[in-house]
């Protein structure tokens, strides 16, 4: 007889229902732990971002067509694969202009999503494209290309020419991107030889492009890195028909609560105006601010 | 290995009167003195020559005891900055007005004085206040993210001082490094 059989039929059942009460909750503990560690993930994933308001215009000035071009990616998607906004500006006096624009525009469109760390393909990508523009026009025309992608609270940005992107930050705008004119290969040269730069402003040639989309193989400027993004920020991708009637540091001043409202006061900014060469203007506003639900 | 530029322009000034003081080595040594600054302190033809004569020959020597022999040779009130940076780690020494910043995982902040540590493609610039003047913390953000050697990020940033000044003001004086691990070192 085994030392079971001495047991009570009472001992017995007590020590079943113990058993059975410490399966259920080792069950119950383990689901615990699982529950909260996956509440805790969704929790740390869904950290609330900056929000984007984006707004944008584009207008036609003096010139005898609209030769810029715009992309926004769709909004819906941008927390997945972040928002990418672009702005092509075809080159003045030259033919196709307005086709080449649209047709960057067009295949910036194609290549979404975008990785937004593949910074170095992307801007390989870009050069492709104006390497196949190169092939189909024979350089009779050419554009600009700023484009910036926002993701995660962070930028980066891809240049070529002389479209704008820039940062307003605490009531302070700054041109992210590097222009490509020559007045800045005037500048490197006057400053190697210890000389001031004024100069170089009144060159004939100044605002002439050295590299532009159309170009082959032209230096596409990018990020190597994300930048960060701060609550408050405001990011405006333009064309120089922008900046060209509103000096970039008086940027600030429309500044407005919504993209739209501040996207409102710089076109109709730009439109009182009334120069009479007005080039082609167009702007996305990016408006960057923490939610609160 | 640290990659650097250096920018000595006199600007209006008839002369250049700031100095940049340099060793080479895994460790880079810069002394950066400026004499160009609101209340100049003129230095000396021997001060300058002694500390050059120290820098040159400092490989090796820690940051501390080279800081100390220093203070002994450069006068009270001169504005200066000395910095010690090799692939893991910078130490900086600043008085007056001359400032560092460090562009670090897409951010840039000002540099205290002490040692800290560094990663691959960090970026520092350092400079006087002249130089500074008209340079917004997101520009010279920007253009450490776009550039790909030190001398583009200098070039760039000496672009956007001269839209506003046409380097036509006071000595601008300035340094770009870069860390590059010896992997990334391109040929």
């Amino acid at each position: 007889m085994s030392d079971w059989a001495l047991i009570s039929n009472e001992i017995r059942a007590l020590i079943a229902y113990a058993l059975i009460l410490f399966v259920v909750a080792v069950c119950a503990f383990s689901y615990f732990i699982y529950f909260y560690r996956t509440k805790i993930k969704k929790a740390a994933s869904e950290e609330p971002q900056l929000s984007l308001d984006v707004a944008y215009f584009h207008e036609r000035g003096k010139r005898a067509r609209q030769e810029d071009s715009y992309y926004i990616s769709p909004m819906d998607e941008s927390r997945k694969y972040g928002l990418v906004v672009c702005v092509s500006d075809g080159m003045g006096g030259m033919r196709y202009g307005d086709v080449i624009s649209q047709h960057i525009t067009d295949c910036i469109k194609e290549m979404h999503p975008i990785s937004f760390f593949a910074c170095e393909n992307n801007a390989d990508a870009i050069r492709q494209i104006s390497n196949d523009i190169f092939d189909d026009f024979k350089q009779k025309g050419g554009a600009t290309l700023a484009m910036v992608q926002i993701h995660n609270d962070h930028l980066t940005f891809y240049s070529v020419g002389d479209s704008d992107i820039i940062l307003v930050r605490n009531d302070e705008a700054t041109i992210l991107n590097p222009r490509q004119n020559y007045v800045a290969l005037l500048i490197k040269s006057l400053v190697r030889s210890g000389k001031q730069t004024q100069v170089a402003y009144t060159n004939s040639k100044a605002r002439a492009l050295v590299d532009y989309m159309g170009n082959h193989n032209p230096r596409v400027i990018y990020t190597k890195k994300p930048m960060r993004l701060l609550d408050g920020d405001t990011i405006i991708v333009n064309s120089d028909g922008v900046t060209d009637a509103i000096p970039v540091k008086s940027i600030p001043r429309y500044d407005a609560p919504s993209a739209r409202a501040m996207a409102q006061n710089l076109k109709l900014t730009v439109k009182q105006k009334k120069h009479p060469k007005q080039d082609n203007y167009t702007g996305v506003v990016i408006k960057l601010q923490r939610g609160i639900v | 290995m640290i990659e650097y530029y250096t920018l000595m322009h006199k600007g209006s000034k008839e002369e250049y009167t700031d100095n940049i003081f340099m060793n080479f080595g895994s460790t880079v040594t810069v002394l950066m003195l400026s004499d160009s600054g609101e209340d100049p302190i003129p230095l000396s033809e021997e001060v300058k020559t002694r500390v050059s004569t120290y820098i040159t020959a400092c490989r090796g020597i820690p940051f501390d005891e080279v800081s100390t022999k220093l203070k002994g040779y450069i006068p009270v009130g001169t504005d200066y900055m000395l910095i010690h940076i090799n692939d893991t780690s910078i130490n900086i020494e600043r008085h007056g007005q001359i400032y560092a910043s460090i562009v670090k995982r897409g951010e840039i902040k000002m540099l205290p004085n002490g040692p800290f540590s560094i990663e691959d493609d960090d970026r520092v610039v350092c400079g006087t206040a002249e130089f500074f003047k008209y340079l917004s913390k997101p520009a010279i953000l920007s253009d450490a993210l776009t550039a790909e050697s030190c001398e583009e990020w200098m070039d760039n940033l000496v672009c956007r001082i001269s839209d506003k000044t046409h380097l036509a003001e006071g000595n601008l004086t300035a340094v770009t490094l870069i860390v590059r691990k010896d992997e990334n070192i391109r040929i």
